[in-house]
């Protein structure tokens, strides 16, 4: 019984050391990707908020979590492993900067101009996808 | 024979509960996303193991009258007990924090506001139903909502079915967007999602609360296939309606309101609505089997007065037991780690854990000291140890592969 | 020879049984066993033992080292095998819980903790 016992005390160990390894930070591809996801994500939100799929409550809530989602993100991305060079760094920190404009502020009611919120969500989504699958 | 039939509805409409959480929810709606149909062996493959599981677990308490924690502590000793019992505190005590998270989401996605502000909520009736309600109110309640999980299967028709271009992702994922570590680390989530050892203690446990005996063993049966195989189905069509909807519009399904939009395609506000409200059921019904189950697991080992049929103060310690663990729950999702990230995480851990929370099973399973002549046939033991196997590898073979890709 | 087989089965089927009460109160597990050695060598049982410190001794004799100094004897309890009117996986008590001192933790807790909380079921004195 003593040796099995020492075996899974050990086993136990690594499994805790192992599953405590996963808080690791992601490369660049990694972390573009899940840009261009989450920008994606809030761009189908929106649209369907104002297409009356879903209701503005369900959209306010998803948009917090977006905003909790991609907080912090670009400094992750300046310093994440694989960074291309600063001038197209430069342009997806831009477009970074104006998609997290309306993730923090969505419009959610009938009178505004939502469909140019959208454009600037597609336009971050796009350019983050590509640069994830680069 | 009206009675009979009432208990096996009822029976399998707990095992539909059981099955569904914030843990496959999340592990589903991200397979189908990024993998389309890649990940359904998986799904499959859990099913079939989860299937076996509870028929063995339920069979045993049937015949020995003895739960799935008693007989660990009587026959391996209080030193050998300790070591699952670790694990799974660890592990579902993560899970819990993501059930009580994934109800707040719910009701938030519900209502607008904000989901920190349900979390205690959230707590509170769970733990409300676990001091005072009784087992059959526990089981049947958050089951019969469960049925609401078909409404899936009707959004994939309403979408106009699996389209046939989709069908070859069934052995060939594609990859593009997600990479080879991501599906190892959803196949050990899939599997861990699905096979918690926490269910076997519920299972067990309710056996000795609804008092069966050896005359329920076909109960048993039918309760654990019928049941299983529909929760399966709903966690299937959570993955094809990721695949369909999410997959051409690039979103990954990172948060749970996003697999909603899915339902939302279809159905618009009715469809968002389910969901919602399937969320916030099936994540209620795994709060109460986890907290009871690790509530069951201390207290049998222990020796203690246990059981929802007796108020509170006729099972002290019991019932302090599940306090604490809800106050625990609620004090790791304090910390704010997101719901979907916590669940997916937790689910790992527990595919990690599996050998160690289920080998001293397979052994028990085998001995007819307590089983009499309804042991398990040799298939069913090899096809329990190649499962195990499969998740610990897969769990283990996942992580590093994470580090070293730099993915998360 | 058959004697001693027998000895080291029982301590096998009894460590760790389920103690219950004459008045069917589940009130612990046996945590460890008390032997008496003769004359002759033989080894007969003689009391089983409950409590933490009996438990962390399981564990290791260092744990029950500390636990000792901690708890210093309070919540442990040998009861005399004659007390045991049926033996088996679970043993069965000739007393009632009441009369046990083990699973006094369980009255303790409901008399002070649980009863604050509503529901709880606690008649009051």
């Amino acid at each position: 019984m003593k040796k099995g016992e020492a075996i899974g005390i050990g086993l136990l160990w690594v499994l805790l050391v192992t599953a405590g390894c996963q808080i690791v930070p992601p490369g660049f591809s990694q972390t573009a990707g899940n840009i261009g996801s989450a920008f994606a994500a809030a761009e189908t939100t929106l649209r369907y908020a104002h297409e009356g799929k879903i209701t503005y409550a369900y959209a306010a809530s998803s948009f917090a979590s977006y905003q909790s989602e991609l907080s912090g993100n670009d400094q992750t991305l300046v310093s994440a492993q694989g960074a291309p060079s600063s001038a197209s760094m430069h342009s997806l920190l831009a477009l970074y900067q104006e998609a997290m404009q309306v993730v923090n502020a969505p419009c959610l009611s009938a009178a505004c101009n939502w469909q140019r919120q959208v454009a600037s969500l597609d336009r971050a989504s796009q350019a983050f996808l590509k640069a994830g699958n680069a | 024979m009206k009675k009979q039939w009432l208990a096996i509805a009822l029976g399998i409409m707990t095992a539909t509960g059981g099955f569904l959480d914030a843990g496959t929810v999340a592990t589903s709606g991200e397979a189908g996303a990024k993998f389309g149909l890649g990940l359904i062996w998986a799904v499959l493959l859990a099913t079939i193991a989860v299937i076996l599981l509870v028929e063995m677990v339920g069979r045993f308490t049937a015949v020995s009258q003895k739960t799935y924690a008693d007989a660990i502590r009587e026959d391996f000793g209080f030193r050998f007990y300790l070591l699952p019992l670790t694990a799974e505190i660890i592990a579902e005590s993560l899970l819990l924090a993501a059930e009580l998270g994934g109800m707040a989401i719910a009701l938030s996605l519900l209502t607008g506001i904000s989901y920190h502000v349900f979390f205690p909520l959230a707590a509170l009736f769970v733990w409300m139903m676990a001091w005072r309600g009784s087992f059959d109110l526990i089981e049947n309640g958050p089951a019969m909502l469960g049925l609401l999980t078909l409404s899936f299967v009707a959004g994939i028709i309403a979408l106009g079915g699996i389209p046939l271009t989709l069908l070859p992702t069934l052995w060939k994922p594609n990859f593009q967007q997600g990479t080879v570590a991501d599906y190892f680390y959803l196949v050990a989530g899939i599997l861990g999602a699905t096979i918690s050892p926490y269910l076997l203690h519920f299972y067990s446990s309710g056996a000795r609360e609804e008092n069966w005996s050896g005359k329920s063993l076909l109960l048993n049966r039918v309760t654990a296939i019928v049941g299983m195989s529909f929760g399966s189905l709903g966690s299937m069509a959570l993955v094809v309606l990721g695949a369909i909807v999410l997959q051409p519009l690039n979103i990954t399904s990172n948060t749970l309101g996003e697999l909603g939009l899915a339902m939302a395609k279809p159905f618009g506000i009715v469809g968002s609505f389910l969901f919602a409200l399937v969320l916030f059921t099936t994540c209620l019904g795994a709060a109460l089997e986890i907290t009871l189950a690790l509530s069951y697991n201390v207290s049998q080992g222990f020796g203690w007065e246990w059981g929802e049929g007796k108020k509170p103060v006729e099972a002290a310690r019991f019932n302090l037991a599940l306090t604490i663990f809800l106050l625990v729950g609620v004090a790791i999702g304090l910390i704010g780690v997101d719901p979907l990230q916590l669940a997916l995480f937790a689910s790992t851990v527990i595919a990690l854990f599996l050998p160690i929370s289920l080998a001293p099973f397979l052994i028990i399973m085998n001995d007819s000291q307590y089983l009499g002549d309804k042991t398990n046939k040799r298939f069913t033991n090899i096809a329990i140890i190649c499962i195990l196997l499969i998740a610990f590898v897969v769990a283990i073979v996942s992580l590093p592969l994470v580090i070293i890709t730099g993915g998360g | 020879m058959r004697d001693r087989e027998d000895e080291i089965f029982s301590v096998r089927d009894i460590l760790d049984s389920q103690l219950m009460s004459h008045d069917e109160i589940e009130i612990g597990r046996v945590a460890d066993i008390e032997v008496e050695l003769h004359d002759d060598g033989s080894l007969t049982l003689t009391h089983v033992i409950t409590g933490p410190q009996a438990l962390a001794g399981r564990v290791s004799w260092r744990l029950k080292a500390v636990f000792c100094w901690i708890l210093r004897d309070r919540f442990e309890q040998r009861i005399p095998l004659s007390e045991i009117e049926q033996f088996g996986p679970t043993l069965y008590l000739h007393g009632n819980a009441r009369d046990y001192a083990v699973g006094q933790s369980e009255r303790w807790i409901a008399a002070h903790i649980l009863r604050w909380i509503p529901g709880s079921g606690h008649i009051g004195k």
